[in-house]
């Protein structure tokens, strides 16, 4: 394939539309390290998010941020001085008390800043069973078994699956992908394994994974373990398998 | 380093001002970009907030020799909205697919309006010749395939590579002549 060829699929990978034998091909050349497409790419991708004329957004979302992030100037700490009861005045038990609501205050926000955190993560974690419970209404969903093989028999999965609308993955009961690998989920037609999502596994061994249609039927899911950034074609050992239809 | 890749760096380090200043600094592009693709400014919000938060937490894997921070965040800012709509059309897909095909078949406007629409009059985008603005902007508007794009606009494939491409060329060209 000459370089002529491969500009034009930068331009379609640059707008997010390269898809097919094209993406595989293209990602292979990236992968394989050629500086200059590399360089036409971020050119392109840099043009495309400075075409667009800048648009004021709604003062509530920063406001909204920058609470869920903490107090922008942490206020110091201060330690109230000791006063012997005997001579506590009016002013002291103010002082005391004001002292005291820093004090909540500080606490309070440092718990505030970690439940955002975990209201962020269970808002994740909803919207994906959410839809997940969504496709399941739909009489064309099948759910597939996935089973562990190889190294891992104890692990198992379940993708739920639409031919239309994609699919979600569960998985558990695997162990977390070593530093720098991470799992890669492969739909398999027609006997062609089609990269469909990169995903993570958690401390207690549960992972999840949204599938994008692939325009058609797919015949076997698979999981496998790849370099973290994911490759276009399956590499590594097998973790997790469906039955062929 | 740039300014930018100054500002994601202290996100890394924790430092909230400097979250405070990203923001302000590259919250109108991304919500532009967000705003274009839902079309709805109460998804935009909520898909802003999303994109800033995931900036905040992920801001240690920013790459400068991988990309500006313009490109970072607008990119997510993309994928987050396109996931937005998808989600969307995916609910009303489930329980009414039939109304939903018919919407779409009835909307092969024209692109004018559709340039009208997104409020792209007056950007870069908006000098390019229609048939490679209207390919670029299904592709990153609208997030559909080339192959979806071809069908869409009844052209081959090979054409919709080459309008994109020639698209591009087009942009950096008007963006160098009046940055």
């Amino acid at each position: 394939m000459t370089h002529e060829a491969f500009e034009d699929l930068i331009a379609v990978y640059a707008v997010g539309a390269l898809d097919g034998e094209d993406l595989v091909r293209l990602r292979a050349h990236l992968a394989a390290g050629c500086a200059r497409c590399e360089a036409a790419l971020r050119e392109a991708e840099d043009d495309l998010a400075r075409a667009v004329p800048p648009l004021s957004p709604p003062p509530h979302v920063k406001d909204a941020l920058l609470a869920r992030v903490g107090p922008v100037a942490a206020p110091a700490r201060r330690r109230p001085a000791w006063v012997p009861w005997a001579l506590a005045t009016a002013a002291a038990v103010v002082a005391g008390a004001a002292f005291t609501g820093a004090f909540v205050a500080i606490r309070y926000e440092a718990r505030l800043g970690q439940m955002a955190r975990e209201v962020s993560a269970a808002r994740e974690q909803l919207r994906r069973e959410a839809a997940a419970l969504e496709l399941l209404r739909d009489p064309a969903t099948r759910v597939v078994a996935l089973r562990g093989a190889g190294p891992q028999p104890e692990a198992a999965g379940r993708v739920i699956w639409h031919d239309r609308a994609g699919g979600e993955l569960f998985v558990a009961n695997l162990s977390p992908a070593p530093r720098g690998k991470a799992y890669e989920l492969w739909t398999i037609a027609g006997g062609r394994p089609r990269p469909a999502a990169l995903f993570e596994v958690d401390a207690s061994g549960k992972g999840s994974a949204r599938i994008e249609p692939t325009g058609g039927g797919v015949d076997v899911f698979a999981v496998t373990l790849e370099p973290e950034r994911g490759v276009p074609a399956p590499t590594g050992p097998i973790v997790l398998a469906s039955k062929a239809e | 380093m740039a300014p930018g890749a100054e500002l994601i760096r202290g996100m890394a380090a924790g430092d909230r001002a400097a979250f405070a200043a990203f923001y302000d600094r590259y919250a109108p592009l991304a919500y532009s970009v967000i705003l274009r693709v839902v079309r709805d400014r109460a998804d935009g919000a909520d898909v802003l907030q999303d994109v800033f938060w995931e900036a905040w937490r992920t801001a240690d894997a920013y790459d400068a020799a991988r990309g500006s921070p313009e490109a970072w965040i607008v990119m997510r800012a993309r994928t987050r909205a396109i996931d937005r709509v998808r989600a969307r059309r995916r609910r009303e897909e489930t329980f009414v697919a039939p109304v939903d095909e018919a919407v779409a078949r009835d909307t092969g406007a024209d692109v004018a309006r559709q340039v009208e629409d997104r409020g792209l009059v007056g950007s870069a985008l908006e000098r390019l010749p229609v048939p490679q603005r209207e390919a670029i902007e299904l592709a990153y508007f609208e997030g559909l395939s080339q192959t979806e794009i071809a069908e869409r606009l009844k052209q081959p494939l090979g054409t919709v590579k080459t309008r994109i491409r020639a698209g591009l060329e087009r942009l950096r060209e008007v963006m160098r002549r009046s940055p």
